[in-house]
């Protein structure tokens, strides 16, 4: 018994099955987390070496060289970038994706274990680094405070990083911008002198005075006591009467020579939000952990440590990074809604029975929760991948169940009971059901196999679609014949209602029209076979010559409404000075782009335990700015209130506003605008050229000249001529100016000193020396020592800095030394074990110009440079990853058209069908690039990745096509009408299947929400190619397909008539034998 | 005894085997795939491509008397389902066991 027979025999069980995997499905539905993309293995690993006192050269000679050299024999490594700067070697080891990073990861420490021995002898031994995406923060909360702000940072910790850290996956909780107290001892240098002290020994009487020590035990009586010291202040003002001296009966306190200053770190990061200081608090998760549940947790929590807090400290969050996903997922789930509304009004519209509909539309809902099982099994989670393959499976699930639904009503219309029609009915069309549900798994499935970058977006695509298919063809073949003999009436019984009649008596007209309309084009069509093919081909070459207009790129740039911009002023620049730029771009902007929501930047030191800081420059020289846009669905409305009647721009648009707005600061040395904060894809797209070549004065200035060029560059965007780049940014740093002091080791050795004693002098004296730490209610607070604010701030405070000797000499550092103003190299970056320079521009695409023409003129700039001997400029950043992109799914095409064209050549028993089939793509190649065009868009991955899916969708139409002539052939018609009569009998299906994957998609192809960016390519390329080859398909595949059979009719007459007269010329002599035989 | 052949569309079976068993011929011998074509008219059954649809046959074995009843029955489905095809035929029985 086949398995539809035993379907519509044995209801109960199907329907219970499928009843089972709704649960199932929607049980592990409720269970999905959700996130922005499927999991990304990193490829990444850092090798990190501190080699104390090295330079950035000799780091580079003498570590990073040997480990690159002994690294780079890893097997799967992809590049091998390092940075060497003073003290510390970084090396970045970048694999191909899609190996096990552990693996790899043990074969590197395998490496490092061979080389360690060779790296010189006071360098630490290098250690790993798993770079993940976890450590991108999920988010940041602004804190504002007046008078709590010098106790902000214990507030802070105590009651808000302390709180959260405890939330289950939330990895590190940073605070920034709010000062660590600390006790100073501000001592004057000239008392000090007077008095003979050093500072060092103040440092270490603070040190001996500030203790706690226990005593031991001791008896009294029968009982055992505790002996203990008690000498540690209660308050940091005691320590003024600290005795540091006694010389001749005369007492010197602490107070004499120093004042206590009971406040906070001296140098530190300070934060704005919106212009007012205040403090940031930054979450960081736990790898592998879920950012929109920690984030959903950290917010629900915030009502709660608000509470706890000082009436004046307010939070706020900046930055969620869960609002983005949460919105982009909503826009997505909006789709799938459109998309099934779409198609079910085509399903209604053109079946015009409700029973019919419903038993279609069951097959959606099905195929969908399906697929949510597979993903709760591997561990995925609702992301824009995922949810887009919902989307683009939606039209096409129910193409199988509409076949078999079809063809069982034919059966009912011709007088058999529904439940013998929908066994036989289903009979018949299987085989061809299976068929072109296996070309759809010819596409989906080898997207399973894509590797590199791309497969992290294409698996888990071609996985859901894939059993979204095969749950449809399952659905099809049993659930669909089950209901058709229970839910579908006999012929006989059925009684159309008068509001039946009223709707869908039109709906039948036009159909019937269309019907109609088709069969005298079809036949126009056929009788002028040279008309169409001309015109079809002269198409095709047209859509060939426009597409020289059509731009591509890496992948679309995704408004999330984040902005970062790091600013680098002069290196020395002091904090104030630097935050007074700060305060003045951010009032700047708030005016100028009503669009944002909140503007924080924080500039200066961090300290050393901030985490997120460590991980990212910082100094007093940089203002490092993080501003928020509002969300793109709200972001017109919140303009309106702000400012009536602006329109509110996109993020691009004003990423080049503050680009735009930086070039009237030439104070700024380097300048960087990210669009999208650099959070993940989605980035502008971004060519980076690397100058390969050793002399740093030399690749500095091609770099230069190269940036110069870039940034005048201009190309022709439509008739205007617009700039290829919005920012040019090289890499490597100049030579910082620096003041250094050069000690005489002759001087130092006369006076008992050597080069350490005397640098750690000077250390102690300006930076200070941690003498001990306060203590007060648990916590510790460093207390530190050093020469007060005003007796360091010129280059002769230095000079006339004192240092002692073992003996107790004091003498000036200006004797021994003395003060220079040096240089200090740049870092060293190296690729691919060579010294490289990086030149990032930005491509102008918010004014239409593109990567791929960007890169080609580039590249004629460098063809044209003088390059010297031993330099080289290779293009890569996105560039490269769209070339590789573009190569990979290039072999992927390839791929699938042969299995597409196999799996037809098998279902045809023929080779010609399927070439016929074949070139109906050519037009969808057209679609695809006229549908571009107009719509603005670019060939990118996204755009690739639908033109990709067309080849199995489109070849569909032209299966059916053929299929059904064939069949009238079969039955004896002649060419002609086999053709005419198999085209409009099959043209409601035809219409009716493309219709609902095209309505299907234009959700996709018309979004405006958060993240629509991201699929609007891939809607616009399947619905382009799509019309346009369904709409050149109905014409051209039947007037191809008599073009073929008319000749292969001529080519059997030919031969039969060749073989008829090589027969009869047989029969001639044997006659004329014969007669030879007779004459004889 | 006659024997009669019905051969007929698939869709047919379940009427005609309720019939035989109303009208009491319970011996019947059933062949589910038989392919065939009418004289006059009618789409050929022959399973393939250009015509998937199938037959069924059935040899039923009645008294005389019984004939013109089942001839009938069967009169009445083929007319209410006419497209779908059967077809019944009566032969003599010489002899069984």
């Amino acid at each position: 018994m086949s398995i539809y027979e035993s379907s519509v025999k044995r209801p109960i069980l199907v329907s219970l099955c499928f009843i089972t995997v709704a649960i199932l499905g929607i049980a592990s539905f409720l269970k999905l987390p959700i996130d922005l993309y499927p999991d990304i293995d990193t490829n990444t690993i850092m090798v990190i070496t501190t080699y104390g006192g090295a330079s950035a050269d000799d780091i580079e000679q003498n570590v990073t060289r040997p480990l690159e050299n002994t690294l780079n024999s890893v097997e799967h490594l992809k590049h091998l970038t390092s940075k060497s700067r003073e003290n510390i070697s970084v090396i970045y080891i970048e694999f191909e994706y899609g190996y096990d990073i552990d693996v790899l990861t043990n074969n590197v420490r395998d490496k490092l274990d061979m080389v360690t021995s060779a790296l010189p002898d006071e360098c630490n031994t290098p250690f790993l680094f798993k770079f993940t995406t976890d450590m991108i923060p999920i988010m940041m909360m602004s804190v504002q405070a007046t008078q709590s702000m010098p106790a902000l940072y214990k507030i802070l910790d105590e009651s808000v990083a302390n709180p959260l850290a405890r939330v289950d996956g939330v990895g590190t909780v940073s605070i920034v911008g709010a000062p660590k107290r600390e006790v100073h001892v501000y001592v004057d240098p000239q008392k000090i002198e007077g008095y003979g002290i050093s500072l060092e020994t103040i440092s270490a009487l603070i040190g001996a005075e500030n203790r706690n020590i226990s005593g031991g035990l001791f008896d009294l009586g029968t009982k055992t006591f505790n002996l203990r010291v008690e000498g540690e202040y209660n308050d940091p003002k005691e320590m003024e009467n600290l005795v540091i001296s006694a010389k001749n009966g005369a007492i010197v306190r602490l107070r004499d020579v120093a004042r206590i200053d009971d406040s906070v770190e001296e140098r530190t990061q300070s934060a704005y939000n919106n212009g007012k200081e205040g403090g940031m608090v930054i979450v960081q998760k736990q790898s592998g952990a879920n950012s929109v549940q920690i984030s959903d947790k950290v917010e629900s929590m915030m009502p709660r440590l608000q509470k706890n807090l000082p009436s004046d400290v307010k939070l706020g969050v900046i930055v969620n990074t869960s609002d983005n996903i949460k919105n982009t997922i909503q826009s997505l789930y909006d789709t799938i809604r459109d998309a099934l509304i779409f198609v079910s009004l085509v399903v209604i519209i053109f079946l015009g029975k409700w029973r019919a509909a419903v038993i279609i539309l069951l097959t959606i809902p099905l195929s969908l929760v399906g697929s949510f099982i597979y993903l709760f099994a591997v561990g995925s989670s609702l992301n824009i991948i995922s949810m887009s393959a919902l989307s683009i499976a939606i039209g096409m699930v129910v193409d199988d169940a509409i076949v078999v639904l079809e063809n069982v009503m034919k059966h009912i219309e011709r007088g058999a009971q529904p439940k013998q029609a929908a066994i036989h009915g289903t009979n018949e069309v299987a085989l061809s059901v299976v068929a072109s549900t296996l070309t759809l798994l010819a596409v989906f499935m080898p997207l399973t196999m894509v590797t590199g970058q791309m497969g992290v977006l294409f698996r888990e695509l071609g996985w859901m679609v894939s059993i979204i298919m095969i749950v449809s063809i399952i659905c099809a073949l049993t659930l669909t014949p089950m209901l058709c003999a229970y839910l579908l009436q006999d012929k006989r019984d059925e009684k159309e209602s008068k509001l039946f009649q009223i709707i869908f008596k039109p709906i039948n007209k036009a159909l019937d029209a269309l019907d109609n309309g088709y069969e005298i084009v079809l036949s126009y069509a056929v009788t002028h076979k040279k008309i169409i093919v001309a015109g079809c081909l002269g198409f095709f070459i047209f859509s060939i010559f426009i597409s020289k207009y059509l731009g591509s790129s890496f992948l679309p740039t995704l408004d999330n409404g984040r902005v970062k911009v790091v600013l680098e002023l002069p290196n020395g620049t002091s904090k104030a000075t630097s935050n007074s730029y700060g305060q003045k771009l951010v009032h700047d902007w708030m005016r100028k782009y009503p669009e944002l929501r909140v503007a924080n930047y924080s500039v200066g030191q961090a300290s050393t335990d901030n985490t997120f800081a460590s991980l990212q420059d910082n100094g007093n020289y940089l203002l490092s700015f993080n501003m928020s846009l509002y969300s793109i669905n709200v972001r017109q409305d919140s303009v309106e209130k702000k400012v009536p009647g602006h329109k509110a721009r996109d993020l691009e648009t004003i990423c080049n506003l503050i680009r735009e707005d930086l070039k009237l600061y030439p104070e700024f040395k380097k300048t960087q605008v990210t669009l999208g904060g650099g959070m993940s894809m989605g980035g502008e797209a971004k060519i980076d050229f690397e100058i390969y070549g050793y002399d740093f004065a030399e690749s500095d200035r091609l770099a230069q000249a190269f940036k110069d060029s870039l940034m005048n560059m201009t190309i022709l965007s439509g008739k205007k001529s617009i700039n290829a780049c919005t920012e040019a940014r090289i890499s490597r740093s100049e030579y910082q100016p620096e003041y250094g002091v050069e000690f005489d080791r002759e001087k130092l050795a006369l006076h008992y000193l050597n080069v350490g004693t005397a640098a750690t002098a000077l250390r102690y004296r300006i930076n200070g020396a941690t003498a001990s730490y306060f203590r007060e209610d648990g916590d510790e607070y460093d207390i530190k020592v050093m020469y007060e604010p005003e007796s360091r701030r010129s280059i002769e405070d230095i000079e006339n800095i004192t240092i002692y000797n073992s003996l107790g000499q004091g003498v000036r550092v200006k004797e021994v030394g003395k003060v220079v103003e040096s240089q200090d190299p740049p870092t060293i970056d190296r690729k691919d074990r060579e010294r490289i320079n990086t030149i990032s521009a930005i491509v102008n695409s918010a004014d239409g110009a593109d990567m791929g023409t960007v890169a080609a003129k580039a590249q004629e700039v460098i063809d044209k440079m003088d390059i010297p001997q031993g330099f080289e400029v290779k293009i890569s950043g996105n560039y490269e990853d769209q070339q590789d992109a573009f190569k990979s799914l290039g072999a992927l095409a390839l791929l699938i058209l042969v299995l597409v064209f196999v799996v037809m050549a098998g279902e045809f028993e023929s080779l010609t069908y399927p070439f016929i089939n074949m070139l109906t793509l050519l037009f969808a190649f057209s679609g695809v690039i006229i549908a571009l065009l107009i719509t603005g868009n670019t060939l990118n991955v996204m755009s690739a990745i639908g033109a990709i899916m067309l080849i199995g969708i489109v070849v569909k139409n032209g299966i059916v096509l053929v299929d059904y002539i064939n069949l009238n052939r079969e039955r004896g018609m002649d060419i002609l009408e086999a053709v005419v009569h198999g085209g409009k009998s099959r043209l409601r299906p035809v219409v009716m299947t493309t219709l609902t994957t095209i309505l299907g998609m234009i959700p996709m192809a018309t979004g405006t929400g958060e993240g629509a960016e991201m699929w609007r390519p891939m809607g616009v390329a399947v619905i382009g190619g799509l019309t346009v080859s369904a709409i050149l398909t109905l014409v051209f595949v039947p007037v191809m397909y008599s073009v073929f059979a008319f000749t292969g009719v001529k080519v059997q007459k030919r031969k039969q008539a060749k073989r008829q007269s090589a027969a009869s010329k047989d029969v001639k002599i044997t006659s004329e034998n014969a007669h030879q035989i007779e004459n004889y | 005894m006659k024997s009669i052949l019905i051969t007929f569309d698939q869709a047919h079976y379940e009427d005609i085997v309720a019939t035989l068993d109303r009208l009491e011929c319970n011996g019947f011998t059933y062949l589910e795939h038989v392919m065939g074509q009418g004289s006059n008219g009618g789409e050929p059954h022959f399973g393939s491509h250009a015509w998937p649809s199938m037959n069924s046959a059935i040899i039923t074995i009645v008294e005389d008397v019984m004939v013109d009843e089942v001839l009938g029955e069967l009169k009445k489905i083929d007319l209410y389902r006419p497209q779908l095809g059967l077809r019944a035929f009566v032969w003599n029985i010489e002899k069984g066991i």
